[in-house]
């Protein structure tokens, strides 16, 4: 089977203002992480791990998939 | 310029500055013993320490004041990763590094004291590269 790039993506962001305007850093520190290291995940610059993806999935109280997805 | 790259920024300043004082401290190393060789690399050792210890304060307690709020430095696990790539490849170049040097000493049939100057300027060079792939992967 040839190999095939798989790009994630998320809706970190939309789901950010969609939870009372939370800011990168509200996030950064409920998940425990940099606040850049959010807007790296937000620009797709990095891939979070599987343990960090339900971390920030749980944070907007959603199932991992709804947050993270491929396209 | 965040806190990362500020801190990045000032290790490849301190590895740079220990690397220069080095360089002119040893302008006669073919005619100096290796115990004043050896005591000249130990303190350019000693001084990158010191100027990235200084240079991280001072850099921080100046963005701090221009910036107007302090930036704490909190490590996770893209910190992690990007360390483990920067890992990779100074392991690689000080390796090739001492391969090569240990070719060119029997080689040349040059002198310990060359050998002993070329690995720790290969450990600096091999740091100071892994420090600009840090800044690469942060920016």
């Amino acid at each position: 089977m040839a190999k095939k790039k798989i790009n994630i993506e998320n809706s970190v962001r939309k789901l950010r203002f969609n939870n009372n305007e939370m800011t990168q850093q509200e996030l950064a520190d409920l998940v425990g992480i940099s606040r850049q290291t959010v807007v790296a995940i937000e620009k797709y610059k990095y891939t979070p791990s599987l343990e960090l993806a339900y971390k920030i999935a749980l944070a907007f109280n959603k199932e991992i998939q709804e947050v993270f997805y491929i396209n | 310029m965040n806190i990362k790259i500020r801190n990045t920024l000032a290790e490849i300043t301190g590895a740079s500055v220990a690397m220069i004082w080095m360089w002119y401290n040893l302008t006669e190393a073919s005619i100096m013993t290796i115990e004043s060789v050896s005591k000249v690399l130990a303190q350019g050792i000693g001084i990158s320490i010191i100027v990235i210890i200084a240079l991280t304060i001072v850099i921080n307690i100046f963005s701090s004041i221009v910036t107007g709020n302090y930036e704490k430095n909190i490590e996770d696990e893209r910190d992690k990763l990007y360390e483990l790539y920067a890992l990779q490849l100074s392991s690689a170049i000080f390796g090739i590094s001492i391969v090569i040097i240990l070719v060119l000493l029997g080689w040349f049939n040059l002198t310990i004291n060359t050998g002993l100057i070329a690995i720790t300027f290969s450990g600096f060079i091999a740091s100071i590269a892994s420090l600009f792939l840090k800044m690469y992967l942060y920016k």
